[in-house]
């Protein structure tokens, strides 16, 4: 197990760039980029029907039938505090795998369109500014700075954190 | 992994005569639930096979079925180092040689004590399945009570000078290869899988060859060796193979998309205007099809009922006998089929009414004879279809239902009031009651009514009810009304706005557009309409649900009268759509818990319509 005994040389913190580093999907919504891991997408589709669900908050907009599995879906504009924006046809769906503490699961979200590709590299990659006033932005991974764009790299687990993801469910009214 | 050979040989050479911990095998997580999910299907055979043998005591093919069973498990259970397992095979084993060759007389008692040793079996799986969940494998202790008790039988015989008194580990023409195996293991550590799988192989060709007495084949290298697996399923025969349920609950998941693809594209609008004789037919080919493929899915998962009634049939020989009764269990209709969810939901509910009928329904035998009766009683379990429903019923011809004894019991209890006026249905319902019993009528064990509650419990899960019919001197009749499938329900589509929603059919009355002076409100808020003379409450799906609707006034829109819990309510929606079979779907556990929502259902566009949960809805709104 000569693997095993290999030591460790990174640091901590350049491992965890190291982590960040990788292939990111880019998406727009308002006039911000975000960009999440590529690995998390499972797969991009137009807009589509959603079926609403009652007595769940405001930005969740329902269901839909992915190929016979029933997944929630959110309206990110919405979770953000973003304006409303009628649905277009470059509105997409990104079907994204999240971790919740049952386990992994399938949600649809709404942005308002998808971009490109992206490999980051560690350098691309800075940690979340400062903002003061105690804003916490844990679901931000960090900003990347592509040609004079900064994308926002969201940890997308994070944004639906535990909490969240059992609130979908737990309103009752 | 070059530690693993080395740890190995040195073991071998300090203890060689320890083969135990040399067999690299034994300890293969995969090649052990292999086994206990193996032994377990023989046991359960065996088993059978045993309770036919009581019957007829002279029955061959029972004795050669059941020989065969525990010659497999020894065999696996040798080549796997499962000792005290291999042990108790090999005696019950012995004492089934001997009685296929005439030399011993198959009595109750050889039968309780394979049964004995069929359950020490069980056991010992379950002690193996733990182990291997924990990690740490522990081999079950050898039981030399058990062997004893086995090898005491084939001792009064006399005859049992071949077979009969062989110590325990024999080397018989059987297992000489797997007893064989360790040794070469020792010697040469890297090919014991090799070897290990020919050993597996032959044996399967040994036991495949038991049933037809044929002398053993000249061993040669096996052309094909797949490894362990090849040569289980051998043993099994090719006639079924096991498929993970989750794989095939996908399967029907996707066939059920199939068929809505295939009905869309049959729809589509731009198909409809000038089809081609070509096309058109090469469609309905494809519907046909489509519909074949999702019938076998949907079949798949079916499976017949006599599994569960067979498992019923152990239970009424232990309780006959500790309970010095005499019952004969007469089974029907054992081919039809269940839903897999439904089968293994029903075990327990089912045990229950047996239990209740042969302790408490049956007689004694010398009080059956004073009453005129024969001294052997019946119990019978008839499983059919009726009008799209799977109907199990569970009857005996014992002393039935004491009518005045529940009555007082239930006014004992404060179910009822003392000058209640009940019909018979009405107290017969009563024994479902939680904690009704009416104990010192009868036995030590329990009163009849005991567990009645958690069978209708179980009942009402699957969607199903149950009815209980008795005769005083003649018999107790419990009637079990079942869905065919747990997956698929009946539905109403309803629209309310813009949304669809998909109503239960089986909690449904009526439906009615009702005319204006029959909607009436209380205290200006809550509304009532008058359904048939009475007095029903009015729920607004659209209010409940915060959804737009197109019509605000009753009279306009349309009720559906629906039960939920016994109680009736009106139900508002727009317009009925129509009536569809859909497939249930959760939502997800992030939406478990929404209140009037029990599931979600692709409909025949592809959209995904909510099923209603009446019961939710219309308790929510009460609380309101």
């Amino acid at each position: 197990m000569s693997t095993l005994t290999a030591p460790a040389q990174n640091s901590p913190a350049s491992q965890k760039l190291d982590q960040r580093a990788g292939k990111y999907l880019t998406f727009g919504l308002g006039n911000e980029e975000f960009a999440i891991q590529v690995l998390r997408v499972r797969e991009i589709m137009g807009i589509q029907e959603i079926t609403a669900v009652p007595q769940t908050p405001s930005y969740v907009k329902g269901v839909l039938n992915l190929r016979g599995k029933v997944i929630p879906v959110v309206d990110l504009r919405l979770k953000f505090g973003l304006p409303e924006l009628e649905y277009t046809q470059r509105t997409c769906i990104i079907v994204a795998q999240i971790e919740s503490q049952n386990g992994k699961l399938m949600i649809g979200i709404i942005v308002d369109g998808v971009s490109e590709v992206l490999t980051l590299q560690a350098a691309d990659i800075e940690d979340t500014p400062d903002f003061g006033n105690g804003v916490e932005t844990p679901y931000i991974l960090g900003m990347a700075k592509i040609k004079n764009k900064v994308k926002i790299l969201l940890d997308i687990s994070m944004v639906f954190t535990a909490q969240e993801v059992q609130r979908l469910g737990g309103v009752t009214g | 992994m070059p530690t693993d050979s080395e740890k190995i040989e040195t073991i071998g050479a300090a203890t060689p005569e320890n083969s135990a911990s040399l067999n690299p095998l034994a300890a293969d997580p995969e090649l052990l639930s292999d086994f206990i999910l193996e032994s377990r299907e023989h046991l359960t055979s065996i088993e059978l096979q045993l309770l036919t043998l009581d019957q007829e005591p002279a029955n061959a093919e029972a004795i050669h079925a059941i020989f065969r069973g525990f010659h497999t498990i020894k065999g696996m259970a040798g080549f796997l180092d499962q000792d005290a397992v291999r042990d108790v095979a090999h005696e019950v084993e012995t004492i089934l040689d001997l009685a296929r060759n005439g030399q011993l007389t198959i009595t109750s008692a050889v039968i309780d004590r394979i049964l004995e040793s069929k359950d020490y079996l069980t056991r010992c799986m379950a002690e193996l399945e733990t182990s291997l969940q924990t990690g740490t494998l522990v081999s079950p202790a050898a039981n030399v009570a058990l062997l004893d008790a086995i090898r005491s039988l084939s001792a009064p015989g006399g005859s049992g000078e071949k077979v009969g008194f062989q110590p325990a580990a024999p080397v018989t023409p059987e297992r000489a290869s797997p007893a064989a195996l360790p040794v070469e293991t020792v010697s040469a550590p890297i090919e014991p899988v090799v070897l290990a799988t020919q050993g597996l192989a032959e044996l399967a060709r040994e036991v495949a060859q038991v049933p037809a007495e044929a002398p053993a084949e000249s061993s040669g290298t096996p052309e094909s060796v797949d490894g362990p697996k090849a040569g289980a399923a051998r043993t099994t025969g090719a006639r079924s193979i096991k498929v993970d349920t989750t794989k095939l609950d996908y399967l029907v998941d996707m066939v059920g998309e199939m068929v809505i693809a295939q009905s869309l594209v049959r729809h589509d609008p731009d198909l409809a205007i000038g089809v081609k004789p070509r096309l058109g037919r090469n469609l309905s080919q494809l519907a046909r099809i489509t519909d074949e493929v999702q019938r076998t899915a949907m079949s798949m998962r079916m499976i017949p009922v006599g599994q569960l009634f067979q498992k019923t049939s152990r239970l009424v020989r232990d309780l006959s006998r500790k309970a010095g009764k005499q019952v004969d269990l007469e089974l029907f209709g054992e081919d039809t089929e269940l839903d897999r969810n439904i089968v293994e939901d029903l075990a327990d509910p089912l045990m229950h009414m047996v239990r209740n009928s042969v302790d408490h329904g049956i007689e004694t035998p010398e009080e059956r004879t004073r009453n005129g009766k024969p001294a052997t009683a019946r119990v019978t379990l008839k499983a059919g279809h009726q009008a799209g429903q799977i109907v199990i019923q569970v009857s005996d011809d014992g002393r039935g239902l004491n009518q005045a004894k529940i009555l007082r019991k239930a006014i004992e209890k404060g179910l009822i009031s003392a000058d209640a006026q009940l019909s018979e249905t009405e107290i017969f319902n009563l024994i479902f009651h939680p904690g009704f019993s009416t104990a010192d009528q009868i036995t030590d064990v329990s009163g009849r009514g005991v567990g009645m509650d958690v069978v209708r419990k179980s009942v009402q899960k699957l969607r199903g009810r149950i009815d209980v019919t008795s005769r005083p001197g003649e018999g107790t009749t419990f009637l079990l009304k079942l869905p065919l499938t747990l997956a698929i329900i009946d539905g109403l589509v309803v629209g309310v706005g813009g949304q669809r929603y998909i109503v239960p059919i089986f909690a449904v009355r009526e439906m009615l557009k009702p005319p204006e002076d029959s909607i009436s409100t209380l205290q200006g808020r809550q509304e009532m309409a008058m359904v048939r003379g009475s007095l029903l409450p009015l729920v607004r799906l659209h209010q409940r649900f915060g959804v737009k609707p197109r019509f605000e006034n009753p009279w306009d829109s349309l009720l559906i009268v629906s039960e939920s819990g016994g109680r009736h309510f009106c139900l508002m929606v727009d317009e009925l759509i129509g009536k569809q079979e859909v497939v249930i779907k959760s939502l997800g556990e992030t939406m478990a818990n929404i209140a009037g929502v029990a599931g979600g259902a692709i409909l025949g566009d592809g959209r995904v319509g909510l099923i209603l949960d009446l019961e939710g809805l219309f308790g929510a709104s009460n609380s309101e």
